[in-house]
């Protein structure tokens, strides 16, 4: 295996792990203080031991996402040390800013955890809160450095030099807000969903369902208004990537000739090739519309660019199709919750309801992960959008692939070993009336 | 500014290595344990180091962010010929908290318990020798930097400028310091009968620094290494070390005095003061490859850089502080401030 495609692997890898952790543990604590607050205000005992079991789950994802982030925080330059050398001082800044967020929520975590009938109630409660908003200012940091490479600012490229150093301009770079808006969204629909389709399974299969009903009306609201928000969020990201990246939206969309009025692609067998879309469904015009807000516009195509500026067409295309796919699926499930919440309560004792929220639970992240891949596999060649092409900043040292072999095994038996300990914890939940700590 | 990051970076080192240095101790502590005391450790080491534990590992982050920020090609340097150790030790670091997370917070008590606190306790040996080897290499004169890497060897560049005596010994010295440390905390929460275990294993782990570190000079000494020939003319360095040997005696008199929280401000000022020796002894003098010294202040990052950095750190600091004060004072820790 080459270098680079080791190096490129390990780190998508890696990522893809991390980000699941890292949105379970920024999201949950959230599921956690409202069942926290049912419990101070109804003095319930069900939202208690809700409340302690998810807050066992977010300790395990907290920890997981902790020691993941830390391995990247390193790869990030074992990696790419060419990439960091000149990356860093300019996006120091959201890295520093994030070391300080992430500090101030495992401070907090540490009161919230032992604080249980230690500290005041009220300061208990609220030391919940700040995990879960020191964990989602965490995330908007280094979504917005990953926005830098996709719209590098705050610095004057001359002769290969970078000068002029700005680092509030490069935090504040044109892509970090749509990108930060779409990754909270998506974390809190994929989290929500996920959480959600875990405890459906349980009502599914009636265990402790009163219990798991409110779980699973907790999470649910959570992911069903993050689904239903997602779509502006990505009208946005769309025209925000169509004129800063219009290689990367061209990809997106298996888009190869420049024209006015371009049709949308739905599906399809992308051929590299041919540069063909086979088998797919055709809507006039309406690329144009997405990209631009005009049926008219003109929207660029592959083929304007050189060959060595190309993404994968087909990865991206097939990432895309699945994110917007997953995506919808989720938004509409998410307006049958509240049709069924509001109108037609009685659904809640039909199986099939349970049954076909507990298929969710892996579509968010499913969808999620699609997005990174657009996002990434997207922005290649470059890994500082035209600036620095990713093969030029990769590690020196030969032999990568077998870092990537060790972190493989390690990630998926940790995967593994994870879901054995929730499957463990859901268990225990069900047998017993209350949780220990 | 530049003096306010070199502060942090010196800060989050000097923590990472007290804080989580006394929790990778605590580790190997448990793992030269007979097996009735190891249940013992365990059980102090989580109620103690259980609400900071997560705070504890933060700083090593901290450190990296530092320099990757505000010394890229120092940094630079590191990352690409010291590839294969900082892997290890961040399989190591993985190992560990997947470990210390799974013991505490599995539902079920049962077997898979000894497959954790084995996997807890090897890897908290290995993951500070790889720290220390690291560090070592850093002086160790055996990193070649080069712009023709095609004229060395695989062997050259990525093994032997860590695999060296020099370096190992330094990871052997950083983890029984790592014993050490601990041994002297959980000395302070122990229990009457656990109280003699880690008194006994304090004295050992006393010793085993001493010597080992003993070693590691001398070896450095006669391998001529500058970063060795130097400390030993800079007089702060020497007595910075020498008031540390010299700590021992009331350390040890207030172990046997019983007085807890004079034990750990002794054997903190003493970590504190072989750090700082080894610091001080060639500022800004970090790095000795094959063939130069480098600075750490070579190719630093440009000063619009430093000005932010330096702001967003002592923000931060501001804001972690007092919370982490706090926390400390919130649990266990200060208890034992108010019995002394």
């Amino acid at each position: 295996m080459e270098n680079i495609d080791a190096a490129r692997l390990q780190m998508a890898f890696t990522l893809g792990f991390h980000i699941v952790f890292a949105c379970i543990g920024m999201v949950m604590p959230f599921f956690m203080v409202v069942a926290h607050k049912k419990w101070l205000n109804t003095r319930n005992p069900i939202y208690l031991t809700l409340t302690k079991s998810w807050q066992r789950g977010v300790a395990i994802f907290f920890v997981t996402g902790a020691v993941s982030g830390t391995a990247l925080s390193f790869e990030l330059g074992l990696l790419w040390p060419t990439f960091m050398k000149h990356a860093g001082p300019i996006i120091g800044m959201p890295f520093s800013l994030e070391g300080a967020a992430f500090f101030v929520e495992a401070i907090a975590l540490g009161f919230y955890l032992y604080g249980w009938n230690k500290i005041s109630e009220k300061f208990h409660w609220i030391t919940g809160i700040i995990v879960g908003i020191s964990g989602v200012a965490s995330g908007i940091l280094v979504v917005a450095a990953n926005g830098w490479m996709n719209a590098p600012s705050g610095f004057d490229y001359i002769n290969e030099e970078f000068l002029n150093i700005d680092p509030i301009q490069a935090l504040l770079n044109p892509a970090w807000f749509t990108q930060a808006l779409h990754m909270t969204l998506a974390a809190f629909t994929a989290t929500g969903f996920a959480v959600a389709g875990i405890h459906a399974f349980q009502i599914y299969k009636k265990r402790n369902t009163e219990l798991h009903t409110k779980a699973f009306k907790i999470a649910i609201t959570f992911g069903a208004i993050a689904a239903l928000l997602q779509p502006l969020s990505g009208d946005l990201s769309a025209k925000d990537v169509a004129k800063r990246q219009p290689a990367k939206l061209a990809a997106m969309e298996a888009h190869f000739d420049t024209q006015k009025g371009a049709p949308l692609y739905i599906g399809g067998i992308v051929n590299q090739e041919t540069q063909e879309v086979n088998y797919k469904v055709e809507i006039p015009k309406a690329l144009s519309f997405l990209a631009h807000g005009d049926f008219n516009a003109e929207v660029v195509g592959l083929n304007d660019f050189p060959k060595d500026e190309h993404p994968n067409v087909a990865v991206v295309h097939y990432a895309f199709q699945i994110m917007i796919g997953l995506g919808t699926l989720l938004l509409l499930a998410g307006l049958l919750f509240f049709l069924v919440n509001y109108k037609k309560r009685q659904w809640f004792k039909k199986r099939s309801f349970w049954l076909f929220f507990t298929l969710l639970a892996p579509t968010g992240f499913i969808a999620l992960e699609a997005g990174w891949v657009v996002t990434e596999v997207g922005r290649q060649p470059w890994i500082i959008h035209k600036i620095m092409r990713t093969k030029d900043a990769v590690t020196p040292m030969p032999g990568i692939e077998y870092s990537f072999y060790m972190y493989l095994f390690v990630y998926l038996s940790l995967a593994a070993a994870i879901t054995w300990l929730m499957n463990r914890q859901i268990k225990a939940l069900n047998t017993t009336k209350t949780t220990p700590l | 500014m530049m003096y306010v990051v070199l502060f942090f970076l010196a800060f989050s080192l000097l923590l990472y290595v007290l804080l989580a240095g006394a929790d990778f101790g605590a580790g190997i502590i448990e793992l030269f344990s007979s097996k009735k005391n190891q249940k013992i450790t365990k059980k102090t080491v989580y109620r103690v180091m259980g609400p900071v534990w997560e705070a504890n590992h933060i700083w090593i982050i901290i450190l990296i962010v530092i320099l990757w920020v505000a010394f890229p090609y120092f940094y630079n340097i590191i990352v690409v010929s010291l590839h294969i150790p900082l892997t290890l030790m961040l399989l190591g670091i993985t190992l560990r908290g997947i470990a210390f997370i799974f013991r505490h917070y599995d539902a079920y008590k049962d077997k898979s318990q000894r497959l954790y606190n084995w996997m807890f306790k090897i890897s908290s040996l290995l993951t500070p020798i790889f720290l220390g080897i690291a560090f070592g290499a850093l002086l160790s004169e055996e990193i070649i930097v080069t712009d023709t890497l095609a004229e060395f060897t695989f062997k050259e560049l990525y093994i032997d400028s860590w695999l060296n005596i020099f370096s190992i010994l330094t990871g052997l010295f950083f983890a029984s310091l790592c014993a050490f440390m601990a041994a002297v905390l959980l000395i302070g929460e122990a229990d009457k009968t656990a109280l003699k275990i880690y008194r006994k294993k304090a004295a050992t782990a006393t010793v085993v620094v001493v010597l080992i570190g003993f070693i590691t000079f001398m070896y450095g000494y006669s391998q001529g290494l500058s970063f060795v020939l130097g400390f030993i003319e800079n007089p702060y360095a020497i007595s910075a070390l020498g008031i540390s040997a010299l700590l021992l005696i009331p350390l040890w008199r207030s172990i046997q005095q019983e007085r807890k929280v004079r034990t750990r401000i002794y054997a903190g000022l003493q970590v504190f003061l072989v750090l700082f020796a080894a610091l001080i002894s060639q500022y800004p003098l970090v790095l000795f490859t094959s063939n130069e010294s480098i600075s750490l202040l070579a190719n630093t990052a440009p000063e619009s850089t430093i000005q932010v950095l330096g702001i967003s750190l002592i923000i931060g600091g501001l804001l972690i502080l007092p919370g982490l004060f706090h926390l400390l004072k919130s649990f266990k820790m200060i208890k034992i401030l108010e019995r002394d």
